[in-house]
């Protein structure tokens, strides 16, 4: 299995995703204002909100790092990557090629999300979704978008 | 009582037209459809379809988006008892006796009286919404914004009771989610807020978005990283007839399952899941025979499978009198009534007459199609296991890139799930679930709104809050709630409950 196993405290690592998190979002909450809790502002809230997850996301790290706690699950970065990597592909794809070839591209790039596909069933299976989504979405539902480039 | 008759009637005339039907019908057979499927839950699928319902018309939508919640309580059960393999968290229990009893060749009972069960207690929840639901309702609107508040605080302490694992990450999950409801524009000033300058985000970040992310894409990944086993053999089905023997050892058992989940439908912090475990529990306690329990005790099929589905019917008294969602899956039904331009909330009741009767009649109908569905279609369903997964995650996945493409036909919306679904694998990863996220993020806009307004009604004194009898009440219960979490030895029980 091609997987980075990374241990580590996951007590710590969620806090780092929320101290993170809070310090992008005050960053962005200085530029509004705040006001008074008579005259709230647009940032009075959200400020409010940034600050407990901080406090929260600083408790979480202390506690990472001082107590033995839970690691962090197994990272399996190939079905993450190829899933991902296909979507970015068909979001690029879809306006600029049609459908057909978006859902195609999609369905070849997620193929090596798993390693149980085999070529035949997923090609099979993408000139079937290309075929029913066309019809379905584009014909049916009218989505404004075209089938082929 | 005349009213409700009156409304019933009015509800049928609505969810029998021939176009309503067929809605009912495709969230009826959707339902059973992933509640078969193990791997794919209802919040998956509905936050699926919820872009494919955007062109209907919003009862059809609901209806629709209904029957795949209810009806997947159905499915969960039939895989459950044929190959011990839950489709639905809410069967997990019943695959303890239902699969001894398809092991001992009563497999045709189990599903049997696990249908009768589940159709019986989703016509008393639907009753029960009835009933509870226009006084709930008119209760509710003498609420005002410190109420409100304080009533949106229990909606989110309920989601912690729901979060499994660590409550302390619950709560923070909230947090985040509350403050991922605040992007876009500001309610009283119309200034952008967090959005990086992109227009995209000026009205917020994109629920379907978000919540394809968050649970359909980042489950697939999850379920890709575990090797999937396949199913060989299943146990061969005898007559779907019970005999009256057994229904009448069994008809104690639905009785109080439909009691039991019927409450905790209701009560924040309770959900389909725990009510079958409850229920289980009950029976076992309850019975002469204890030792019978784990040996095929139809019993343990017939209380937990009443039980997830009368909680499954009442968890939409608070969506639909309150406007507060009390699990992931009410979350997103907020969702769609807000895509589809109807504010939840107690108003929905007297201003939208037609989709409250309508979606309570639609139950009554639904509930009758699935024992059709499950009973005697149950071979076409138990085929459908032998699907491999290798086929179905392509398929699914396309169906994500296209339906959050289609809300707004935007690839930006595209980019953004790419993000949530990073963000749910890494939650996944984390130990923290996205459920409580999600109850913030639908909620944040409204409780900011409540908050503001209660501030600005009582001069800036945060007092307000604990003055009105009513809001005072709601946050003494939300605090019993997070009390009683923190408790040792209840969140002793509440992770036996989680683990089994």
């Amino acid at each position: 299995m091609k997987s980075i196993a990374q241990r580590g405290n996951s007590d710590f690592y969620s806090g780092l995703l929320l101290v993170v998190v809070a310090v992008v979002a005050l960053l962005y909450i200085r530029t509004l204002t705040i006001g008074t809790v008579l005259d709230m502002g647009p940032g009075y809230f959200p400020l409010g909100l940034a600050l407990i997850l901080l406090g929260m996301g600083l408790v979480m790290i202390v506690k990472g790092v001082t107590t033995e706690g839970v690691s962090v699950g197994r990272l399996h970065l190939r079905p993450l990557f190829f899933v991902l990597l296909s979507f970015v592909a068909f979001g690029l794809l879809v306006e600029r090629a049609g459908l057909m070839i978006a859902i195609l591209v999609q369905v070849g790039l997620s193929h090596f999300a798993s390693r149980e596909t085999t070529w035949l069933a997923s090609a099979i299976t993408g000139v079937l979704l290309a075929i029913a989504s066309s019809v379905v979405f584009v014909w049916l539902l009218k989505i404004p978008v075209s089938v082929l480039p | 009582m005349m009213d409700i008759f009156a409304g019933l009637g009015h509800g049928f005339s609505i969810a029998a037209t021939p176009l309503n039907l067929l809605f009912c019908l495709v969230g009826a057979v959707c339902g059973t459809l992933i509640g078969v499927l193990p791997g794919l839950g209802p919040v998956a699928t509905i936050s699926l379809l919820l872009p494919a319902t955007y062109a209907l018309d919003p009862i059809g939508a609901i209806i629709m988006l209904a029957g795949i919640y209810y009806g997947a309580q159905y499915g969960g059960s039939t895989t459950a008892i044929l190959v011990n393999i839950p489709g639905e968290s809410t069967s997990v229990v019943t695959a303890i006796d239902g699969y001894k009893m398809a092991q001992q060749g009563r497999a045709g009972e189990a599903l049997a009286i696990a249908a009768i069960g589940s159709f019986i207690a989703g016509c008393f929840g639907t009753v029960v919404i009835a009933l509870l639901g226009p006084p709930l309702a008119l209760m509710t609107q003498k609420f005002a914004s410190p109420d409100y508040f304080s009533l949106m605080v229990l909606g989110l302490v309920s989601a912690v009771v729901l979060a499994n694992g660590s409550a302390f990450r619950a709560v923070a999950m909230i947090f985040l989610g509350l403050l991922l409801g605040m992007v876009g524009m500001d309610i009283n000033t119309g200034e952008a807020r967090m959005t990086f300058g992109l227009i995209e985000l000026s009205d917020g970040i994109n629920f379907v978005a978000l919540v394809m992310g968050l649970f359909g894409v980042a489950e697939v990944i999850s379920n890709l990283e575990n090797v999937s086993t396949r199913i060989v053999n299943h146990s061969k089905i005898n007559s779907i007839w019970p005999s009256f023997k057994v229904l009448r050892g069994a008809w104690g058992a639905v009785t109080r399952g439909t009691l039991l989940g019927t409450l905790f439908g209701i009560l924040p912090g309770g959900g389909a899941t725990i009510a079958s475990f409850s229920s289980y529990a009950l029976e076992k306690r309850v019975s002469k025979t204890p030792e019978r329990f784990g040996n095929g005790a139809i019993e343990g099929v017939a209380g937990p499978e009443s039980a997830n589905n009368a909680a499954a019917q009442t968890s939409f008294v608070p969506l639909l009198t309150m406007g507060i969602p009390t699990s992931a899956t009410m979350a997103l039904l907020v969702g769609a009534l807000t895509l589809h331009g109807i504010a939840p909330g107690p108003t929905i009741i007297s201003r939208q007459p037609d989709l409250f009767w309508g979606l309570i009649a639609s139950m009554f109908l639904g509930n009758a199609m699935l024992v059709i569905i499950n009973l005697p279609m149950i071979g076409i369903w138990v085929r459908l296991l032998n699907v491999p997964y290798r086929i179905l995650y392509l398929v699914i996945l396309v169906v994500c890139a296209i339906g959050v493409f289609s809300v707004n036909n935007s690839s930006f919306d595209i980019y953004m799930t790419v993000g949530f679904t990073a963000l749910g694998y890494i939650l996944r990863k984390l130990d923290a679930e996205p459920a409580p996220l999600l109850m913030g993020f639908v909620l944040g806009p409204m409780v900011e709104e409540n908050f503001r307004r209660s501030l600005i009604t009582s001069h800036g004194d945060p007092m307000v809050f604990l003055q009105r009898p009513i809001s005072l009440t709601l946050l003494l219960l939300s605090a019993a709630l997070l009390i009683s979490i923190v408790m040792p030895s209840i969140s002793k029980r509440r992770g036996e409950v989680f683990q089994e």
